[in-house]
């Protein structure tokens, strides 16, 4: 069982800890940056007293004479989104350092503090080019229950194919927001045109690199036929001391890539790897970066 | 290279496994890793930055292959043709003989020697073993049965070369001694082989024969050598004359300065023409008598430069004259007119009658006195003198000749007897000349020979004439007395009483014959009162002997030149000198014997005639654990 007492707890003090789950830095700024200069309008809401008097649209008021408040785009509630990769790839590492499970428990963290500031969650999972599971979307602290219980069925199968399945995603129609997509990127077909499609249906794309510390640093030596647990496909090779640099180098190189092309786009990006607590990643490395308030 | 063992070559086809564990594919164990999406572009990185992985493979590859090769091949027991004479075990004659000091090979023939046997060493096969025998006057064994070469090598070096001739003899029965243990003692599969390394000069006859296979590996290149051949003095009237041969063992005509020398002083000096291979005598007369020493030098005539020939051990001798010294004969006689007439005669002696004593009373023997004073000889006719204090009978402390002896505790003498008409005369130096076929004896005593003692003339069983040496001193007898035959009618007679006088009262205390050769041994008798003996040789060597009852015997004369003799007595001190020289022809004639003849054998230069094999196996065995080693570290290069 995923969530247990004690990570079920962990969450409590998360949720209280944070009020919103928001990607980057001040509204007004951001916004500004995006969109160009004007506040855009998107709908209308009861006056209800104590509210600003300046969102007053005076303008139905002399028309209806009822008082109507306008809703900027910012005070629409966040669509937050959470795409989890479920490839097989996924399902590495021993127990609290299983990639499935870390990413399972931060969804649950990210999620659980998103519905109880009031936000719409989604949480989808991606497998084989498709998505394959979704939950939501919800609103409120009253369907976390059902939101675990959702996490905590799911099982990794299939193959990654990010650009495919986050296409598909992106694709529906879905009242764009918040996309935080947790994977281990090992996505052969590539990932860059699926990301940007979703970036550019607007949504604000965050990216949790998620890897295994073995993955990091294979305790590998030999000479050894790799085996990809995904698509079967054999890899030979004659690992030595050597070798192994280059690996890690490679890895290396590989997010550095990631990070600077993602920077370049405005994507968020965070490497994240099993063996640190979830719960501090949450609580800390999230916030300095600003995808947790 | 050859082979000893090929058979073992088939073993190279353990390269056939070697080759296919790296021609198949490497058994790689499976692993599955979350994705190889990485793995690949390390590989595409790796192939392009490190050619030295792919190098390595083959890099173990060829290792292993080496390793394979260096053991088959060290198991199929690789040798190396060397020059060498034989190859099994040997035993090396090396001729350190004077001529083999020659400098026609430079820088000397035994030097030369020395490097061929060295070579004989350096081929030998790993389990040969090598006796090494230096001959010389005195052969001598360095090395026995040695198998390593490092102590050959070591014991070859200490070989030295001396100044005369070569018992070959004794060092045919040495190697021949050497060469049967060493073959049936090793057991090994081929006999040991006699080596002779020298420049000729051995016997024609006389020499034993020796087992086995015989080599001979001559040394020298030309003979180009002059030689004092003999240097003499003899008395003539009242003056010394020198005697002198010079010889030419080459085939040109030479001419040569001849010097002279008495006590270091240039005495006379004279060209000679020598002409090829031929002897010339000079002789040198009217030279002063005395003690002396004379020396004769060879040098070059004027116009000639360098030296004067390859050896020059020969070129010089030395001769000694000792100052005539007379012996004190003292006759203990009642009267006998032949052997006063005949003591007489002789030269260098000067005889003393004992006379009655003044208390004459007629006892047993007569009584005629000891007198006090020493002499060098005491001659008894028949009678013992009296002690001076206590009038018995005495024996005179000293070398004694008796005549017609009574009984004395030297021997028993138990009645006569008369049958004396086949005597034998012994060989003896002291019977040289003697002719006793015409001598008649009526009676004589009937003496037991005493141990010491050794028969000259015999008749049957019985002892006629006898001498000997006791309790350091020298006794002569004759047991009959002298009117009781003819013997002082006959020649034999003077040769007799000369010979025995010189035997017991000899001119010097030295008995050194006249050419003694290097290596040979001098008797010294000290005379009575000498404490010790001190002899030096040229160099200034010093040795001391103290005189004991069997004469003393010197034999450290493996030095050319004169040697000083001192006796020293409790208040004073007597030199008396000898000379040692190279008056043999055998080595002054230093041409080199392309063959030399052993029996029946003749034996020529066997010049690397077989060839021997030296093994390398352990060079490759070495190889190989390197190669070993090697792959090693680069298998885990990888770690």
């Amino acid at each position: 069982m995923i969530f247990d007492e004690a990570t079920l707890r962990k969450l409590n003090q998360l949720t209280l800890a944070s009020s919103r789950v928001r990607a980057g830095m001040i509204k007004g700024e951001r916004r500004s940056t995006k969109r160009g200069t004007s506040i855009e309008f998107a709908d209308y809401r009861n006056y209800t007293p104590g509210d600003d008097l300046r969102r007053l649209d005076w303008n139905v008021y002399a028309r209806l004479d009822r008082p109507f408040i306008k809703l900027l785009e910012e005070e629409e509630d966040l669509a937050v989104h959470i795409l989890v990769d479920l490839s097989r790839s996924m399902d590495w590492g021993d127990g609290e350092s299983n990639k499935l499970h870390y990413a399972l428990c931060l969804a649950a963290a990210m999620g659980s503090i998103a519905l109880s500031s009031g936000d719409r969650l989604t949480v989808t999972t991606l497998q084989s080019g498709k998505v394959s599971a979704q939950f939501g979307p919800s609103r409120g602290a009253q369907n976390l229950v059902q939101m675990l219980n959702f996490l905590e069925g799911l099982k990794a199968n299939g193959h990654t194919n990010l650009n495919q399945s986050v296409r598909e995603y992106s694709l529906e129609a879905r009242r764009p927001g918040l996309a935080f997509i947790l994977s281990d990127l090992f996505s052969p077909a590539g990932y860059q045109d699926g990301i940007y499609l979703l970036q550019s249906k607007g949504y604000e794309v965050s990216i949790l690199h998620i890897l295994a510390p073995d993955e990091m640093d294979p305790p590998l030596a030999g000479d050894l036929r790799l085996v990809d647990v995904e698509t079967g496909q054999a890899e030979e090779v004659s690992l030595d001391g050597g070798l192994r640099e280059i690996y890690r180098h490679s890895l290396k190189a590989w997010q550095e890539n990631f990070q600077n092309e993602f920077r370049k786009r405005g994507i968020r990006y965070m490497k994240l790897v099993t063996d640190t607590a979830w719960d501090k990643v949450v609580l800390y490395e999230m916030r300095k970066q600003g995808v947790v308030k | 290279m050859s082979f000893l063992a090929p058979f073992f070559l088939f073993l190279s086809i353990l390269a056939l496994p070697i080759l296919l564990m790296y021609m198949l594919k490497l058994r790689r164990r499976e692993v599955r890793v979350s994705s190889t999406l990485l793995w690949q572009a390390v590989l595409r990185d790796r192939q392009a930055n490190t050619p030295w992985k792919k190098l390595r493979r083959n890099l173990l590859l060829l290792l292993q292959l080496l390793i394979l090769v260096g053991l088959v091949v060290a198991l199929a027991r690789p040798a190396v043709a060397t020059p060498s004479i034989s190859s099994g075990s040997l035993v090396v004659l090396l001729d350190a003989s004077a001529s083999m000091r020659a400098s026609d090979v430079d820088p000397s023939r035994f030097e030369a020697a020395r490097a061929a046997v060295r070579t004989l060493i350096d081929g030998l096969s790993g389990s040969a073993q090598m006796t090494l025998i230096q001959a010389g006057f005195r052969p001598k064994v360095l090395a026995s049965a040695e198998n390593d070469r490092t102590e050959l090598r070591h014991a070859l070096q200490s070989a030295t070369p001396t100044n005369g001739p070569v018992d070959w003899k004794t060092a045919f029965a040495l190697a021949a001694g050497a060469a049967s243990a060493e073959q049936g003692g090793a057991g090994a599969a081929s006999p040991a082989t006699i080596v002779i390394v020298s420049d000729g000069g051995l016997p024609e006859t006389g020499l034993p024969p020796l087992p086995g296979e015989v080599r001979y590996m001559p040394v020298g290149t030309f003979a180009n050598n002059l030689a004092i051949s003999a240097l003499a003095l003899r008395p003539a009237g009242n003056n010394l004359e020198l005697f002198t041969s010079l010889a030419n063992y080459s085939d040109q005509p030479r001419q040569v300065v001849l010097s002279i020398y008495r006590n270091g002083e240039l005495l006379n000096a004279q060209t000679v023409e020598l002409l090829p291979n031929d002897e010339t005598g000079v002789s040198l007369p009217d030279l002063p008598t005395g003690e002396a020493i004379f020396e004769a030098r060879l040098e070059p005539a004027g116009t000639q430069e360098g030296p004067l020939d390859a050896l020059p051990l020969d070129d010089t001798a030395f001769a000694v004259s000792q100052g005539q010294k007379n012996r004190r004969i003292l006759v203990v006689s009642k009267g006998n007119f032949f052997l006063e007439q005949v003591l007489s005669a002789l030269q260098g002696v000067t005889v003393y009658r004992a006379l009655p004593s003044a208390a004459s009373n007629e006892g047993a023997g007569g009584g005629i006195q000891l007198p006090q004073e020493s002499f060098d000889l005491y001659v008894l006719d028949g009678i013992l003198p009296t002690a001076p204090d206590s009038n018995l009978p005495v024996l005179p402390e000293g070398n004694l000749l008796l005549i017609n002896p009574p009984p004395t505790a030297l021997f028993n003498v138990t009645g006569t007897f008369t049958e004396t008409q086949e005597a034998r005369v012994a060989d003896h130096p002291l019977t040289q000349f003697l002719d006793w076929r015409e001598v008649q004896i009526a009676k004589a005593r009937h003496v037991q020979l005493p141990a010491w003692a050794e028969t000259l003339v015999s008749a049957g069983d019985n002892p006629l004439v006898f001498a000997g040496e006791t309790d350091g001193r020298r006794i002569a007898v004759l047991t009959f007395d002298l009117h009781d035959t003819d013997l002082p009618l006959q020649i034999a007679y003077p040769i007799l009483i000369a010979n025995l006088i010189n035997y017991l009262a000899p001119v010097q205390s030295i008995d050194a014959p006249e050419n003694l050769l290097p290596g040979e041994s001098v008797t010294i008798l000290p005379g009575l009162g000498i404490q010790e003996v001190a002899v030096a040789s040229p160099a200034g060597a010093v040795s001391t002997m103290r005189p004991n009852e069997n004469g003393l015997l010197f034999s450290e004369t493996g030095e050319l030149g004169v040697y000083a003799v001192n006796f020293l007595k409790e208040k004073s001190q007597s030199v008396e000198y000898f000379a040692v020289n190279l008056f043999s022809e055998g080595e002054s004639d230093i041409k080199p014997a392309a063959t030399i003849q052993i029996g029946r054998t003749k034996i020529s230069a066997s010049e690397q005639e077989k060839l021997g094999k030296r093994e390398l196996w352990p060079w490759f065995a070495l190889a190989a654990f390197i190669v070993l080693v090697l792959e090693w570290w680069t298998y885990h290069r990888r770690l």
